[in-house]
Formats: C-alpha cells, structure tokens, sequence
C-alpha cells in the first residue's frame, strides 16, 4: 500500500493519505472552510517535509475549491468585481510570499517559520471558535437565541478614498480595504498553504460589510484563483509541488466534502464548532511541543538546496 | 588528486610487481526503472600472476558524482529549537566500498586516507559557519547511510578462487543519475600494487523520475499541468455528485 512521492521523495501509505484528503474534505463540508490550515499542519505531522506541504495544499485547495465556485456562478452569488479586486491584490500577495518563502528557505528557516505561525494561528483560530461555541452554546441552553454584534451603518472604511461601485454586494466603498484584504490572504496563502478563507469571510462580513449571500461564493472565488497562483510559483521558484501527492488529496477531499455538506446539515452547528476548537487546538499544541522538545537529531541534511 | 593517485598506480604498478589486475562490470550503464527496487551491479575481476603466498586484499571502492551538500545545525534559542548554523560541503552522491578483510586490517590509516577508503576518510571540502566542520561530515555520513547511499560492507568480496573475485553493488533508487566509477584496488602487505578505474553512467526512467524531471526542467509548465489537473478532478466530481447530493 506504499506510493513513493516524487517530488517530497519519500514513501507514504497511500491510504492514510487518502483518508487525510477525505477527512479534511468532510471538515470544510461541514463548517465551509477550505480546511488547508489543518492540512498542512497533518502532513508536516505525517512527515511531509514543510515546504511539500504548503505548496501541495494549496493545490489541493484550487481542485477542491473549483466545484464550490461552480455553484456558487450558477447561484449567482459571486461578487465578480470584489472578488476580481481580491484576486488582483492576492496574486500580488501570493508572489510575495513565495517569494518570502523562498528567502526564508535559504536561510533554512522555512521549516521553523511555517511551524511558529501555525502555533499562533491555530491558537488564536481554536481559541476563538472555542469561545464562541460555548457562548452560543451556554445561549442555547438558557433559552435565548444567540444574537451576532450590532452592526452600525457606518464605520472607518467610509472615510478613505478611492471609492467604487460593487453592485452584486449593494457597496460604495474604498477599494483599499479589500486590496489589503486581498494581500494578506495571498500572503498567508503562499507561506500557509491555506485558502484564508478563515481570515477573509469574516473581514468580508464585519469589516466590508459584504452581504452574507456573497460571502462564501465570492471568497472562494478568490481562493482558487489565488491557491492555483500559489501553486504554480512555489512549483516554478521552489519545485515542492507533488502532483502525486495532491492527486490523493484531492480525490479524498472531493468524496469527503459532499458527505461533510450532507452531515453538516444534519448535525448542531455549535457543538461540532467546539469539537473543532479542541481539534485545532490539539494541533497547535502538538505544533508547539514539536519546537520546544530537543529534536532527536540537532544536526539535519536539507536535500537538493544549495 | 584521487584519480591521478589512482592513475600514477596503474601506470607504474606493472613495473614494480609482476601482479597485475583486471576488472570489469556487468554493465556499463545501469537504469533504474523501479522506485522501490533500486538495482545492482556486479564488479568481477582477477588478480594476474599471483606471486607467492603474501597477503593479498583486494578493495572496492564505487563513488557517484560530487554534489554540493547543506547540513544545519538547530540549537535552542528562547527555549524554541532553531536552525542556526550550518555547513556547505562536496561530497559524493553514492559512496560504496568493501574488501576481502576489515579495511583496518589491510592498511595504515595514512594510505587508507591517501585513496579515501572508508566512510570515515572522505575528504570533503567544508565551509562551516561556525569553526569545525567534523561534527557536520559525520552526520551527513549518518544520514546518506540511513538512506542507503553510503555503504561500507565487511568483507563483501567474494573470492571464487585464488585468483578470481566478484562483489555485488547495491545501487538504491535514491541515486542521481550521472557518472560513477568504480575503482578496484589490489593491496599486497598494507600497500597498493595495482589499481583500476572503470566509469559507467546512471540513468532513471521510472514514471516517478519522469514526474520529479519535469518538475525541475520545466517547472512553470509542470505547475499549471499540476493546478490543471486538481481542478478538473474538482470538476469531474460534481458529475459524480449531481444526482445525489
């Protein structure tokens, strides 16, 4: 049952792998994120050398993504102008942070600076869905129903400048905030090998005040194309692409978001958030222990990289 | 320098001995087309003239070619393990050697260095960052051994009588493709009496060495192939789906 990587070099259990793809699938089925920042994270786990597992996600995420967009163009509930003004400014974004990236990698931080950042995200990630599950949770069981933050009509993004017209969204705002936006998520995107999904659906709704309707179309309208970038520079500037590899996550990511999609619906939001937060948590921590204990070897051969 | 020591011994060991050598390979070029099997390959040869009862050994050195090598060292700063220092070195690729006996019991250390026979007498051409360089070699050495690349066999050569001998070489899939030589080296009391160098080539064809080509001579293309393909799984998927979901 061993397959032999080209690209990360190494042999892996092909099925352990598929049911990775699978798992991570059915998780954003169910809570409609790309799950890329739990991903990547596992494969490191697994053994996958870092870099591999950053670029190989975010190809994971561009197959597993493009059928979403596909419904959500059918449902007409993708905000072309913002998300085209998103992807501009994240493929911007994305070519930085490869190029980050591949600083990072000659100094052969690499490893070090993908497992520090996931530490902070995901703690700050588990920390807040940990939080906010248990509120809406506590809410539920006094009998009240849980109400979102007041939202006022106006706020800062009305006073910058550079002001456009987004029909699908009912917007006249600053193309400022969405071109950082757009930035950070390809960023994030490059050096994660995540959607940003997590960081730019809720920016969409409480910063640019988006309708929710758009959101999630919109959002992964700008995913895919600023995941397919990523991909294709971290194949072209680092050569960590594993097309081997992405095939098995994908097949198990597509089997897997259709039985999250069905599950999801039938399961209570709120209690599967929290088993979420715990989840991202766990890997945080495993994260964490992974720096702080002395490694087995101090000493460490990279491969291929002059 | 190696090779002109190798060369220098063949041109006047005729000459100082009536021993001789000869040696050849199962095959000039060897391709590798299965990831998991590696390959082989078998050295034979013969030792001309015997004379006398001394001690004869024979060893056999097969070195790949060079290749510039990054080994880091973390050390714990803030109580986080870093990567701090590191070293640069030129080593070989693959790097096998065996012998009739221990290679201790065949020579001094001295002529075991001049002709780098043994794990431990690579010369290698170090930058370090930090000072000394030996701690860096020797875990390289660790890690090309656990992987497979270098490999020093006790008493691998195979004697099929007095004169003739044979050694089987592993050759894992691991290996990057390029010249290699294999050099075979007759002792007599603790010195060499004569030498033979014999190059053959390496080549990969197996489907995953064709994907990691591409990947490094065409990555723009190979990165678009590979975006291409996720998506249209993503796309064949909803076909799949459309009438259950």
């Amino acid at each position: 049952m061993e397959i032999y990587l080209p690209i990360a070099q190494m042999s892996v259990q092909w099925p352990v792998v598929l049911g990775l793809g699978f798992a991570i699938g059915f998780l954003s089925g169910v809570f409609g994120v790309g799950g890329g920042f739990l991903l990547t994270p596992l494969l490191i786990f697994y053994g996958i050398p870092p870099g591999v597992a950053v670029a190989t996600t975010a190809n994971q995420i561009a197959g597993v993504t493009f059928s979403g967009v596909l419904v959500h163009w059918k449902r007409q509930t993708v905000d072309f102008k913002m998300g085209s003004v998103m992807v501009a400014s994240g493929l911007v974004g994305s070519a930085a942070g490869v190029w980050l990236f591949a600083v990072l990698r000659r100094m052969g931080q690499a490893e070090f600076a993908v497992s520090a950042s996931y530490v902070l995200l995901l703690g700050w990630v588990g920390a807040i869905m940990l939080q906010e599950s248990m509120r809406t949770w506590k809410a539920r069981q006094e009998g009240k129903s849980p109400t979102g933050k007041r939202v006022g009509q106006h706020n800062w993004i009305h006073g910058l400048p550079f002001k456009m017209r987004f029909r699908q969204s009912r917007l006249y705002i600053s193309v400022i905030p969405p071109v950082v936006l757009g930035f950070v998520v390809g960023i994030l995107s490059a050096v994660l090998g995540v959607g940003g999904a997590f960081l730019s659906v809720p920016a969409m709704i409480y910063i640019l005040r988006m309708p929710t309707n758009v959101v999630v179309g919109t959002s992964m309208f700008q995913v895919l194309f600023v995941t397919a970038s990523t991909t294709i520079l971290h194949a072209a500037d680092n050569y960590t692409v594993d097309t081997l590899l992405a095939l098995i996550l994908v097949i198990g990511g597509v089997f897997g978001v259709q039985y999250g999609v069905r599950a999801g619906a039938k399961l209570r939001g709120e209690q599967l958030r929290f088993l979420m937060a715990i989840l991202v948590l766990v890997v945080a921590v495993g994260l964490l222990w992974q720096l702080v204990m002395r490694p087995d070897d101090v000493y460490s051969l990279t491969a291929g990289t002059p | 320098m190696r090779m002109l020591l190798a060369a220098l011994v063949m041109l006047t060991a005729p000459a100082l001995a009536e021993e001789g050598l000869t040696s050849g390979l199962s095959q000039d070029y060897l391709q590798i087309t299965s990831t998991f099997a590696g390959s082989e390959l078998t050295v034979f040869g013969d030792v001309e003239n015997p004379a006398g009862q001394e001690t004869r050994d024979i060893v056999v050195v097969v070195r790949g070619p060079d290749a510039l090598m990054t080994v880091r060292r973390k050390d714990r700063i803030a109580g986080l393990w870093i990567n701090n220092a590191r070293a640069k070195m030129w080593l070989p690729a693959y790097y096998f050697v065996t012998a009739t006996r221990p290679l201790g019991d065949i020579a001094e250390g001295e002529t075991l260095r001049r002709y780098e026979l043994g794990l431990n007498d690579l010369r290698a051409d170090v930058t370090a960052s930090d000072g000394d360089a030996r701690p860096y070699i020797a875990s390289l050495v660790r890690a090309q051994k656990r992987a497979g690349l270098y490999i020093q066999a006790d008493s691998a050569v195979e004697m099929q009588s007095a004169t003739l001998f044979r050694v089987h070489v592993p050759i894992p899939a691991a290996v990057p493709r390029g010249s290699y030589t294999v050099e075979v080296y007759l002792f007599r009391d603790g010195d060499v009496v004569a030498a033979q160098s014999t190059p053959f080539y390496v080549d990969q064809a197996g489907f995953e060495r064709r994907v990691f080509e591409f990947a490094h001579t065409k990555p723009f293309t190979y990165g678009v192939f590979t975006v291409l393909m996720a998506v249209a799984l993503g796309w064949a998927s909803m076909f799949l789906f459309r009438n259950r979901v």
